[in-house]
C-alpha cells in the first residue's frame, strides 16, 4: 500500500497538508505561532491565577525577592554600597541560585510597584514563572515545528501546556517550571548547534546552560543528557562501521560535522556555562568555592521530607523506585502517556532519517533528535530509580522531562494521522471518511480528539492542580483511595480565605498549620484576606485551626480535635468531592461564660478590613 | 464464507480502523475523566446521610466510613454527637457488638471484614450497613474514660513524692507543627514542667490513625503513678501504648516500662520500645478476676525520659 502522493491531491490542500505534516525549516511564521502559542498560553495563566493560594516556597522566595529587590534599588542609585552589601543581601534563600527570583524581585517592582498592572500583589512576583512557562510552551511548539512539522508542534505544546501538573505550577512563583523552560532551551539551543553548525548556536547552548544553571540545580544533569547523547552517536558510528564496512564519504563528513559540532556545544556548556552562573549569582561572588560547595551539599544531602505513596508515608530511605513511573502514570493524562508510547514507537520505526525528510545540505546533519528527546527524558527519570532520591516534591522534580514526552506525543499523533491516511484513502472506507483523510480535517479532528480531554482535566481541576489525578487511577477520589499524596506546601489557603472573610469575628486568630507566614502575609497584599484576622503560632489559642491533609500530618488534625474540643470540620474545600483542606473553629462559648480572656493583640481600626 | 475467510476480513478491517483508536482514546479519557469526577458524592450531598445514619444507629453502635478519606465529611455533616471523639479514636474494635459502615465508592472498612451483616441500605451514592461483631469482646471499665478527681490520683515518685493537682480549667497547650499532642484543659499537672501531666490526647499512631490515650510521659527519675480507685474488674487488663508515630519512628529512645498493679500486687508489665507503634498488652487478673471495688495502679518509667511521650489506653473485660 504506497502513500497518496498528498501534493497530487489538489496542490493548494497538499501545501496545507504539507505545512501541517512536515518539518519546517525556518521562517518568521512559526516564530510567530510559537510567541501566539506562547501569549495565549501566558494570558491563559493570568486569568486563572487568582483562585491559587500561596506555597511554602513561593513565601520563602517572596522574602528574598523583597530583599534581592532592595539590592537592585541600591545598586541603581548607590552602586558602591550596593556592591559592599552583596552578601547581607543574597544572603537570603541561598539554597537555591537567584536569577528566577531576581526575575520576581524586578517584576514586583517595575510592574507593581511602579506601573501597578495587576489586581493582586502576588501575581507580580509569579508573572516571570508564567512568561517563562509560556515561553516554554512556544519553544516546544517551534522545536516539535522544525523537527516534524507543524501538527506535532502545536500538538506537542498543548499536551505540554495541559498536563494538570505543569499548569499548576506554570502559575507559581517557584523555579520548577523556569527550570522546565531552561532544560528546554538548553538542548533545543544544542540540537541546532549540532543540526546547523556556525557560531551562533554553540555560544547560545553555553548561554542557556548558565541561565539553567542559575535557575534551579535541576540543570546539573543536562551535561549528562547532552554528553550522552554525543557519545551515543559516536557509538552508533562505530556500530554502523563494524556492521556495514567504511562508510561512505558523505557520511564521513556528516560525522565529522556532527563531532565537531558536538564538541563545540559541549565546550561553549563548560566554558560559558559557569561564567554566565556566576554572573548572574552575587551570593557566590565572594567564597565562590566554599559557598558553592554549600549550595551543591544541601542539594546532595537534602532533607527527607514525608510523602505519602500507596497508603505508606516515606520519609527515609529506600524510598519505592517505582514512584516517578508511577506517578507520571497517575498525573499525566492517559492519552498524552499513549501518544508518547506512539512516538517512542514511531520514531524507532521510521529512525532517524525522518528527523530530516528534506534532502540535507552539506552543512545540515541530521542532530539525533529522537535519541536527544529519549535522553532528555530518560536522564531526569534516572535519578528516582537510586532509592535515595527524595520523593518528596511528588511530579515537578522530573519535569523537565515533560517537554519530551510531549514531543513525541506529537510525533504519535502525527504517525497516527499518517496512518489513518494510509487506510482510509486507499482501503474502502464509508464516504465521509475518505473525504475527511484527503483534506486537513484529518488533522485537526484527530488533534481535536486528543487534545479535548487534558484541556479539559488541566481546566477542571485547577486550582487543585497538585491534588489531581488522572482518569487511569480513578481521578482525585480514586488517588485518595489507593492513598496518593493528596498535596504539599500547604499550597490550597486561597480556598478558604472566602470562608474566613465571611465568619471570622473581628481580630479573630487562625492557626496557620502548613501556610508559611510570608505566603499568608502575600494574601493580606493581594487583599484577599481582611487584614484583621490575625495568624496564631498555635492551634491553642486560636479561633480557627487550618489542616492541609498529608499523611504525615494527621497528629496535626488530631491537635486540632482535643484544643477545640470537636471532631467537626466548619469548613472544607478539595477537588470532586475529595477534601484538601478543612477548618476547625472554636466553638462559640455559652452564653453568659467566662471562657478564658483572649490574648492581648492590637486594635485593628474598621477602615482596614476588606470590603 | 470460511472461518479463515472471515477472519481475514475481520483483521483487514481492524487494521484499516487501527489508526482511529488514537483519537477514540482520547474521547474515551474525556467520558472517564468525568465519570470519576463525578463519581465520588460532593461535599454538600453528606446532608443525605443525617437521616438515614440516625435510623439505622442504635445506642453503642461504631460509626465507621469507608474510604477513610471520606470521615471529615460525615464528621462535618453528622457533628460531634454523632461522631463521637473516643469512637474515632478507638483503640480498636474488638469492644463494640455492632457498628455501621457508612461507605462510598464501593469501598469497605477493613477493620470489619468478618462482621456479620445485619442489614444495608443504599441512600443515592452512600451505602450503609449495620454489621454484627462474631466475637465482641465488651468492656467493663474504660481507663481513659474515666480519667478525673473523682476516681484517679496521680504523683510523681522518684527520690521524693510529688503530688500532680487535678486543674479543671488549665491553658489548652496544642503547639501545632512538630510539637507535642494536645494537652487539654483538664488534666492532672505536674509540677515539674509542661510535659509532665496526664490528660486525655489522641496521638497519631504508625499508620497515623487517631488513637485516644493517657498522656503519661515518664519522669526522668522513679515513676508516674496513675491510681484509680473503686474499679469493678473483669478477667483481664488490657489495652494499648505507644507514642506519636513521628517521635517513635526516630527509634532513638529509651525502652518504657508500664507497671499495672491490683490492690498492691504486679500483675503485669509491659515494656515499650520505639518502632512497635500502638502496642497491645494483656495481663490476667488471675485471684483479682471480678473483684469489686479494687485499686488500679498503672505506673510510667523509662532510664531516659527525654522525647518519651508515652501515651496508653487501657480498660478491663
Amino acid at each position: 500500500m504506497s502513500e497518496p502522493n498528498l501534493v497530487s491531491i489538489s496542490s493548494r490542500r497538499g501545501r496545507r497538508l504539507q505545512a501541517l505534516g512536515e518539518p519546517q525549516p525556518s521562517g518568521f511564521t512559526d516564530l510567530a505561532l510559537a510567541a501566539l502559542v506562547a501569549t495565549a498560553y501566558i494570558v491563559l495563566l493570568l486569568h486563572t491565577v487568582g483562585s491559587l493560594g500561596y506555597t511554602r516556597d513561593e513565601g520563602s522566595y517572596f522574602q528574598a525577592a523583597r530583599f534581592y529587590q532592595g539590592w537592585f534599588e541600591q545598586l541603581w542609585y548607590s552602586p558602591a554600597i550596593a556592591l559592599r552589601n552583596v552578601d547581607s543581601a543574597w544572603r537570603v534563600n541561598n539554597e537555591h541560585p537567584s536569577l528566577v527570583k531576581s526575575l520576581f524581585a524586578l517584576s514586583n517592582l517595575f510592574l507593581q510597584r511602579r506601573w501597578h498592572l495587576f489586581a493582586m500583589e502576588g501575581t507580580s512576583f509569579r508573572f516571570p514563572g508564567m512568561v517563562l512557562s509560556g515561553l516554554g510552551i512556544g519553544l516546544v511548539y517551534l522545536w516539535g515545528t522544525r523537527a516534524r512539522g507543524r501538527l506535532c508542534g502545536l500538538v506537542a505544546a498543548l499536551s505540554l501546556g495541559f498536563m494538570p501538573r505543569f499548569f499548576y505550577h506554570a502559575h507559581l512563583a517557584c523555579f520548577d517550571a523556569p527550570v522546565v523552560t531552561m532544560w528546554t532551551l538548553c538542548a533545543y539551543c544544542y540540537w541546532r548547534a549540532l543540526g546547523r553548525g556556525g557560531w551562533l548556536w554553540p555560544i547560545a547552548v553555553g548561554i542557556a546552560f548558565g541561565l539553567a544553571l542559575d535557575t534551579k540545580h535541576n540543570s546539573w544533569f543536562l551535561p549528562v543528557a547532552c554528553g550522552l547523547h554525543a557519545l551515543l552517536l559516536e557509538l552508533g558510528v562505530w556500530l554502523a562501521r563494524a556492521r556495514s564496512g567504511p562508510l561512505h564519504p558523505e557520511q564521513r563528513l556528516q560525522v565529522r560535522l556532527r563531532r565537531r559540532r558536538s564538541l563545540a556545544a559541549l565546550g561553549s556548556m563548560a566554558l560559558l556555562g559557569p561564567p554566565v552562573f556566576y554572573a548572574l549569582w552575587p551570593w557566590i561572588w565572594h567564597d565562590t568555592v566554599k559557598r558553592l560547595a554549600e549550595f551543591a551539599k544541601f542539594h546532595l544531602d537534602h532533607v527527607y521530607y514525608d510523602m505519602e505513596y500507596f497508603g505508606r508515608n516515606y520519609w527515609t530511605p529506600p524510598m519505592p523506585r517505582s514512584y516517578a513511573f508511577v506517578m507520571t502514570v497517575a498525573t499525566v493524562p492517559a492519552i498524552t502517556l499513549l501518544l508518547f508510547f506512539v512516538g517512542l514507537v514511531a520514531s524507532r520505526r521510521t529512525g532517524p532519517q525522518s528527523s530530516a525528510p528534506r534532502a540535507p545540505t552539506r552543512s545540515e546533519i541530521e542532530p539525533g533528535t529522537a535519541l536527544l528527546w529519549l535522553l532528555a527524558i530518560a536522564v531526569p527519570y534516572a535519578a528516582w530509580l537510586s532509592p535515595k532520591t527524595p520523593i518528596f516534591g511528588g511530579t515537578k522534580h522530573w519535569m523537565t522531562a515533560y517537554p519530551f514526552l510531549a514531543l513525541f506525543a506529537g510525533v504519535g499523533l502525527c504517525a497516527a494521522v499518517r496512518a489513518a491516511r494510509r487506510a482510509w484513502t486507499a482501503a474502502t472506507v464509508p464516504g465521509w471518511l475518505a473525504a475527511l483523510a484527503r483534506g486537513p480535517g484529518l488533522e485537526l479532528a484527530f488533534a481535536a480528539a486528543v487534545l479535548v480531554a487534558p484541556v479539559v482535566e488541566t481546566l477542571h481541576v485547577h486550582p487543585w492542580g497538585l491534588s489531581s489525578y488522572s482518569p487511569l487511577v480513578g481521578g482525585a477520589a480514586g488517588g485518595a483511595t489507593l492513598g496518593l499524596n493528596r498535596g504539599f506546601w500547604g499550597y490550597s489557603t486561597g480556598a478558604v480565605t472566602g470562608y474566613l472573610n465571611a465568619t471570622a469575628k473581628r481580630n479573630a486568630r487562625v492557626y496557620l498549620h502548613d501556610t508559611s507566614p510570608f505566603a499568608w502575609d502575600m494574601l493580606y497584599a493581594d487583599r484577599r484576606l481582611r487584614l484583621d484576622i490575625l495568624s496564631a503560632q498555635t492551634i491553642a489559642g486560636a479561633d480557627f485551626g487550618l489542616y492541609h491533609h498529608e499523611m504525615h500530618m494527621q497528629s496535626q488534625e488530631y491537635q486540632n480535635w482535643v484544643a477545640f474540643g470537636t471532631v467537626r470540620p466548619d469548613f472544607m474545600a478539595g477537588l470532586d468531592g475529595v477534601p484538601v483542606i478543612w477548618v476547625y473553629r472554636q466553638p462559640e462559648a455559652p452564653a453568659g461564660s467566662t471562657g478564658s480572656p483572649a490574648p492581648a493583640r492590637d486594635p485593628v481600626p474598621a477602615s482596614t478590613q476588606m470590603p | 464464507m470460511s472461518w479463515a475467510a472471515r477472519f481475514g476480513g475481520a483483521r483487514a478491517t481492524a487494521r484499516r480502523y487501527f489508526a482511529a483508536l488514537v483519537p477514540l482514546a482520547g474521547l474515551c479519557e474525556l467520558a472517564a475523566h468525568h465519570h470519576f469526577a463525578e463519581r465520588a458524592p460532593r461535599f454538600e450531598a453528606w446532608a443525605a446521610v443525617d437521616e438515614p445514619v440516625n435510623r439505622l444507629r442504635q445506642a453503642g453502635d461504631l460509626l465507621v466510613v469507608a474510604p477513610r478519606w471520606a470521615e471529615p465529611m460525615a464528621r462535618r455533616k453528622l457533628g460531634d454527637q454523632d461522631m463521637l471523639l473516643a469512637d474515632l479514636a478507638r483503640p480498636d474494635v474488638d469492644r463494640y457488638r455492632t457498628a455501621i459502615e457508612l461507605s462510598i465508592l464501593g469501598q469497605r472498612a477493613p477493620e470489619l471484614a468478618g462482621w456479620r451483616e445485619l442489614g444495608r441500605e443504599k441512600v443515592g451514592k452512600f451505602e450503609l450497613r449495620r454489621l454484627e461483631n462474631p466475637r465482641p469482646l465488651p468492656v467493663t471499665f474504660d481507663f481513659v474514660g474515666a480519667l478525673g478527681p473523682e476516681q484517679v490520683s496521680v504523683q510523681m515518685v522518684g527520690p521524693g513524692v510529688t503530688p500532680c493537682p487535678w486543674a479543671a480549667q488549665a491553658p489548652v497547650l496544642a503547639p501545632g507543627r512538630g510539637g507535642h499532642p494536645t494537652f487539654p484543659a483538664r488534666r492532672f499537672a505536674c509540677p515539674l514542667g509542661e510535659l509532665f501531666n496526664v490528660g486525655v490526647t489522641v496521638i497519631a499512631d504508625q499508620d497515623f490513625l487517631p488513637r485516644r490515650c493517657i498522656w503519661a510521659h515518664p519522669p526522668a527519675w522513679g515513676e508516674l503513678k496513675i491510681r484509680y480507685r473503686k474499679v469493678d474488674l473483669g478477667e483481664v487488663i488490657a489495652g494499648h501504648g505507644g507514642m506519636d508515630w513521628m517521635i517513635e519512628r526516630e527509634l532513638h529512645g529509651a525502652p518504657i516500662r508500664l507497671t499495672v498493679k491490683v490492690d498492691g500486687q504486679t500483675v503485669g508489665e509491659a515494656i515499650h520500645r520505639d518502632g512497635q507503634g500502638w502496642a497491645r498488652f494483656e495481663f490476667g487478673l488471675g485471684a483479682h478476676a471480678h473483684a469489686r471495688g479494687a485499686e488500679v495502679e498503672f505506673a510510667v518509667s523509662s532510664p531516659n525520659y527525654q522525647n518519651r511521650h508515652f501515651c496508653f489506653e487501657a480498660n478491663t473485660r
